[in-house]
């Protein structure tokens, strides 16, 4: 069969969102590959130029539908160094219990999302019958399923609801069950190790080049963690581990950037049980919050895809001159036809996926 | 009494009391130009014209039961899927009700299950037709409109054809050929033909990678199905399903038990199993129809009947597969008296089903090469193996018998 060029997208099972990928192919491999982003951008910089700063974070929630408080986060985080507003402790705690659910629930929403990529319909509905778990636990404080705007700059919007910690608990120990079920169903299926074992494969010194940050990079094996390495919040504090992998088989491949997000979310539950343990009494939000802002700052932190960074400027009014959004998904879709060429067709939702596409936060 | 004699006694009724009335009626009202119809209610009379007409009674008998069981199957496999899935609406139980409650520990559920709900949701099915009935028939406009429509003619004719030619015991068949296995395996392989021309004629890139694939995949489980299929037909001397049944019911194993194919070919077993997952296109062998990288691959164009009647046919597909695994290899419709054969032998068609519903909800797709390195590599070799070891029992252990004494297995 002659080379042909295939246009997937952007309304195509694969492409999880708005975008278009082209791929050229020789009977069944990939020889060549062209994304094409930018369907979803909806100028989010330019918009949060023109609203004051503590209304961003509406904009902030809806920059990825799948992790929401992530973003806001950093946007609040860098913010909050713009200003100089300390956030008390005991919504630093608050505020990283939220991060961690959030992360449970996209990692969830992504597994979720692979399973049918690889033809496996009951994974993705037990990883989002899972998911569901989350986001009620999510909505117990902040009053929404999805896009919740609590964390505030300065704090959060609420202290935790009663009986919180004994509902979490519960949810957690259910979802530590269920995860052991499905390693008999996912990791130790031959069939599922022959679509993800060696598919995909870059090295981490091609990552880094790349720009490739996040679980993508762990799963190449490179211990890197900003929760860790450029730390904020309480994290410093809490009792967990990076999670990686180690060389050996299904290493940088699919499977083992699937591996390296089941390993988080094990971590993440271990790091919300350490926080309700040291989570001290205190205020939520810090006593002043400044309306106008001077300078700039730039703050990076781990979202659940790779490294968030905003980067903010402010002329001395009440909203931001520059605004700055950094995605990690972006510079990772747009090494895509790196490690696509070589691979056969059916292996692009199998790559494709395992990288957790978000476009919402890639064209902004 | 076999279905062909009691459709030839109904065939003799009809014939004289209804329908050569008729045509004698219609035979006199126009003299001149109404010989047809006089020559038909000859012939009608005739052995050879009752014989006609009763085998096509049986053949519309065997069609209407093998579409009832496709209902059954397509509604066997929405529950199971549903139970299988944790999904909460078809799971309308009181046992999903408590399980339900358990498991969200008592967070979220809001909704509320009606009390007094009746029935089992098989007019599900029914609705889903006429669904597809109503929908509108859209040929794209670069298609090769012969081939489009052509497509759908061959890949469901030839899976309905199917529904005729396994018989459900020895007295309800409605056809007899000494070469009934090799029909059956003949018919089931013109619906790639089917794939490959309305994958090419829909003028999509994705509907003919699936048609290639299709093509490709022909090529892998085939050869192996067949040599597995070998085994079988030189224990039987024989491609007729009756005689394969009988002879699986001479030797006895364990406990008196019967001595089925399944258990001197487990080899053979296996690798049928796994070529005729492939041949009726179920998870994890859907390959031409791979929604996640080919949005359903050579199905993409086809909309409303055509679709459906798609869909239709492979469960039609499934069923005569499972139909023929367990003529060959689990005894057909043998077994204890107070049941009905027919009954016999549809629950151990209905035990494959489930058994492959069962794969098609637990495991991922898997990739073209792979398939094709499965048949080439792995399942030729196993089923020549199993060929090896029937031609040992047939041949060359008789020879052995007469000198040395084996116990008493075979």
């Amino acid at each position: 069969m002659a080379e042909m060029w295939i246009s997937m997208g952007p309304q195509h099972p694969m492409t999880h969102g708005l975008w278009t990928l082209k791929v050229k192919v020789d009977g069944e491999t990939i020889v060549d590959a062209d994304p094409e982003l930018g369907y979803l951008h909806r100028s989010v910089e330019k918009m949060g130029e023109r609203r004051k700063y503590f209304m961003n974070t509406t904009l902030t929630d809806r920059l990825c539908y799948a992790s929401s408080t992530t973003w806001t986060h950093c946007y609040a985080h860098s913010v909050e160094e713009l200003m100089e507003v300390e956030v008390p402790v005991r919504a630093q705690y608050i505020r990283t219990i939220m991060l961690e659910l959030q992360r449970l629930a996209s990692h969830l929403m992504w597994a979720g999302a692979y399973m049918p990529d690889l033809g496996h319909i009951t994974g993705a509905l037990y990883f989002w019958r899972d998911r569901e778990l989350f986001l009620n636990l999510l909505e117990l404080p902040s009053g929404s399923r999805l896009l919740y705007n609590f964390i505030r700059i300065g704090g959060v919007k609420r202290d935790l609801p009663n009986g919180f910690e004994e509902k979490t608990e519960r949810i957690l120990k259910l979802f530590e069950q269920r995860l052991d079920e499905y390693s008999d169903l996912f990791e130790n299926s031959k069939i599922f190790r022959m679509r993800t074992d060696d598919v995909g494969k870059f090295t981490a010194e091609q990552a880094k080049n790349f720009g490739i940050t996040g679980p993508n990079l762990r799963g190449c094996g490179t211990k890197f963690d900003l929760r860790k390495h450029d730390t904020y919040e309480i994290y410093e504090e809490i009792d967990w581990d990076i999670s990686t992998r180690e060389a050996g088989p299904g290493y940088s491949d699919c499977f083992s950037r699937y591996m390296v997000r089941i390993d988080e979310m094990k971590e993440s539950v271990r790091i919300i049980r350490d926080c309700f343990k040291k989570m001290p009494a205190g205020a939520t939000l810090a006593s002043r919050v400044p309306v106008r802002a001077h300078g700039e700052a730039f703050r990076r932190t781990e979202d659940s895809r790779g490294e968030a960074m905003m980067y903010v400027v402010g002329d001395g009014s009440d909203r931001p001159y520059r605004w700055k959004i950094k995605s990690p998904m972006f510079t990772t879709m747009s090494a895509c036809p790196h490690y696509l060429k070589g691979y056969k067709l059916a292996d692009i939702p199998a790559i494709m996926g395992s990288i957790d596409i978000c476009i919402g936060e890639t064209d902004k | 009494m076999s279905l062909f004699t009691a459709c030839r006694s109904m065939a003799e009724w009809t014939a004289e009391y209804l329908l050569i009335p008729i045509f004698n009626f219609q035979a006199g009202l126009f003299p001149p130009f109404s010989n047809p119809a006089g020559s038909f209610a000859d012939w009608l009379g005739t052995d050879g014209g009752l014989d006609t007409l009763a085998w096509t009674y049986a053949v519309n008998i065997a069609f209407m039961v093998g579409m009832t069981n496709l209902i059954l199957v397509i509604h066997l496999e929405r529950k199971i899927a549903a139970r299988i899935q944790d999904r909460r609406g078809p799971m309308l139980s009181l046992r999903s009700l408590r399980e339900l409650k358990e498991d969200l520990a008592g967070e979220a559920p809001t909704w509320k299950f009606k009390d007094n709900y009746s029935g089992i949701g098989i007019i599900q099915n029914l609705v889903d037709g006429i669904k597809a009935i109503t929908k509108e028939l859209i040929v794209p406009t670069k298609a090769d409109r012969f081939l489009f429509t052509m497509g759908p003619i061959i890949f469901i004719s030839s899976s309905v054809f199917l529904l005729v030619l396994f018989p459900l015991s020895d007295r309800f068949a409605a056809s007899s050929a000494p070469a009934g296995l090799m029909v059956i395996m003949a018919a089931f392989s013109i619906a790639p033909i089917g794939v490959l021309t309305s994958g090419w004629a829909s003028n999509n890139k994705y509907s003919m990678i699936g048609g290639m694939r299709s093509a490709a995949q022909l090529m892998a489980y085939e050869i192996p199905l067949l040599l597995s299929m070998a085994g079988v037909f030189l224990l039987a001397g024989s491609f007729d399903p009756v005689t394969i049944v009988e002879q699986q019911q001479e030797g006895t194993w364990l406990f008196g038990l019967p001595m089925w194919n399944i258990i001197p070919q487990f080899i053979g077993f296996i690798v049928f199993m796994i070529c005729i997952l492939a041949e009726v296109e179920r998870v994890p062998f859907d390959l031409p129809e791979a929604e996640a990288e080919l949005v359903e691959g050579w199905t993409t164009e086809y909309s409303g009947i055509r679709y459906m009647l798609f869909l239709a046919a492979e469960y039609i597909r499934g069923f005569a597969g499972a139909a023929v695994a367990t003529i060959l290899f689990l005894g057909g419709w043998a077994g204890p008296w107070p049941v009905p054969p027919e009954i016999w032998f549809l629950m151990k068609v209905y035990l494959i089903i489930i058994f492959w519903i069962f794969i098609r909800w637990s495991v991922p797709r898997i990739r073209t090469d792979q398939i094709l390195e499965l048949g080439w590599k792995k399942l030729l070799p196993l089923s020549l193996i199993n060929i090896l070891i029937v031609i040992f029992m047939v041949e060359i252990y008789p020879y052995f018998s007469n000198i040395i004494t084996l116990p008493e297995v075979f």
